[in-house]
């Protein structure tokens, strides 16, 4: 598990002025601590979609917006994605909580660069949130890390200047809740 | 009801330094009156997307008035981004509902509920400090300077005929100024015009 105080010590030390979001579970803590800072604003928005044109616009006018939102969520909104961040190469940090990580079967059944078997989508034991998610990023080019703790806060400014350098958003998973 | 030309041109006499984002049928007619740099055409972009773009927008310049030229059809793909809106306190930022009651870039196909939605109730029950309605050219004319005035957010529908503006191209040889960079290039000429400012 990550730390929520460490995280935003990452931010404000990258520079983030607004973090724009839909509230899950994993990000409790982090926007729990977030709340608690003047430095940076956060905005929420009422579908994932918005986050995403809400973020682009903050960063035309001069900001350094993230976006912060849950797997589902991203998967629901990937017109919005293609059409804003991605088609006017906005260099966004994407922050996405990993619903169901803990639930994607073996290596040997599920390469997170193959195609999703149909059939696994319905099983029950697996999040089918999760099965695609890693599939989606690739398919949208999204360069896209881990961060499962304390060790892998300081990938932040790594994937801040990966999201500068590909000229585009950047993620990194967040694949358990915030503490 | 008036033609999108009633609603532009006096708006474009008063708009001042304000950024401007248009979309779908208001992004050639919007052209016909303006060619300022503070205009932002959301072409080539996301469908419902270009008043949560103008939020982001005006959020991040509270020093100007940022007016968003929406659709019916599109503010109906995002109604909750009025919500979104009130809810980030931006004061900054007006809205214009352009009710044609049609998608009348893809052939004037009715929106759901057209004709029946009231928009303006809409936006009061999201809680917007200001909300106008306009269907008469004059009583709008009269009117569109004090809209810009004073706090916001404000919204404003203004109930416009049906057009004949057909899909939307990005390209060197649109006629349209705004259109012939890419939507990538727009943005970035737009963040560097705001940071002259």
């Amino acid at each position: 598990m990550a730390s929520a105080r460490l995280i935003i010590e990452q931010l404000c030390g990258c520079g983030i002025t607004d973090v724009v979001t839909l509230p899950d579970n994993a990000s409790k803590a982090l926007l729990a601590g977030l709340a608690a800072r003047a430095d940076i604003r956060v905005v929420g928005v009422t579908r994932e979609g918005e986050a995403w044109a809400v973020a682009s616009g903050l960063w035309i006018g001069g900001r350094t917006p993230a976006v912060l939102i849950q797997n589902t969520g991203f998967l629901e909104s990937g017109d919005a994605l293609r059409g804003t961040a991605m088609r006017m190469r906005i260099p966004l940090l994407c922050l996405l909580t990993y619903r169901g990580y803990a639930t994607l079967p073996a290596t040997k059944e599920r390469l997170a660069s193959a195609p999703v078997d149909g059939r696994m989508l319905s099983r029950p034991e697996i999040d089918s949130c999760a099965l695609l998610f890693e599939p989606t990023l690739q398919a949208w080019g999204m360069p896209y890390d881990f961060l499962h703790d304390d060790a892998d806060v300081a990938k932040i400014p790594l994937t801040v200047e990966v999201a500068r350098l590909c000229g585009h958003p950047a993620a990194l998973l967040i694949s358990r809740d915030t503490t | 009801m008036m033609t999108k030309d009633e609603v532009f041109a006096p708006l474009a006499r008063v708009r001042g330094d304000a950024v401007v984002v248009t979309t779908m049928g208001a992004v050639r007619p919007w052209a016909r009156h303006s060619s300022s740099a503070l205009d932002f055409a959301s072409a080539d972009s996301a469908m419902g997307h270009a008043a949560d773009l103008a939020l982001g927008l005006a959020l991040a310049r509270p020093e100007r008035k940022v007016i968003c030229l929406n659709g019916d059809g599109s503010m109906l793909m995002s109604l909750g981004t009025l919500v979104t809106i009130v809810a980030a306190g931006v004061r900054n930022l007006v809205l214009f509902v352009l009710e044609n009651r049609t998608y009348e870039i893809t052939g004037n196909q009715p929106v759901p509920g057209a004709g029946a939605v009231d928009f303006a109730a809409l936006a009061r029950g999201a809680g917007f400090r200001r909300v106008y309605a306009f269907a008469e050219a004059n009583d709008y004319a009269g009117h569109v300077a004090e809209v810009l005035q004073g706090e916001g957010p404000v919204l404003v529908v203004a109930a416009v005929a049906p057009g004949d503006d057909g899909p939307l191209r990005r390209g060197a040889t649109e006629s349209e100024r705004y259109l012939r960079p890419s939507l990538a290039e727009s943005a970035h000429q737009m963040r560097r015009e705001l940071e002259k400012t």
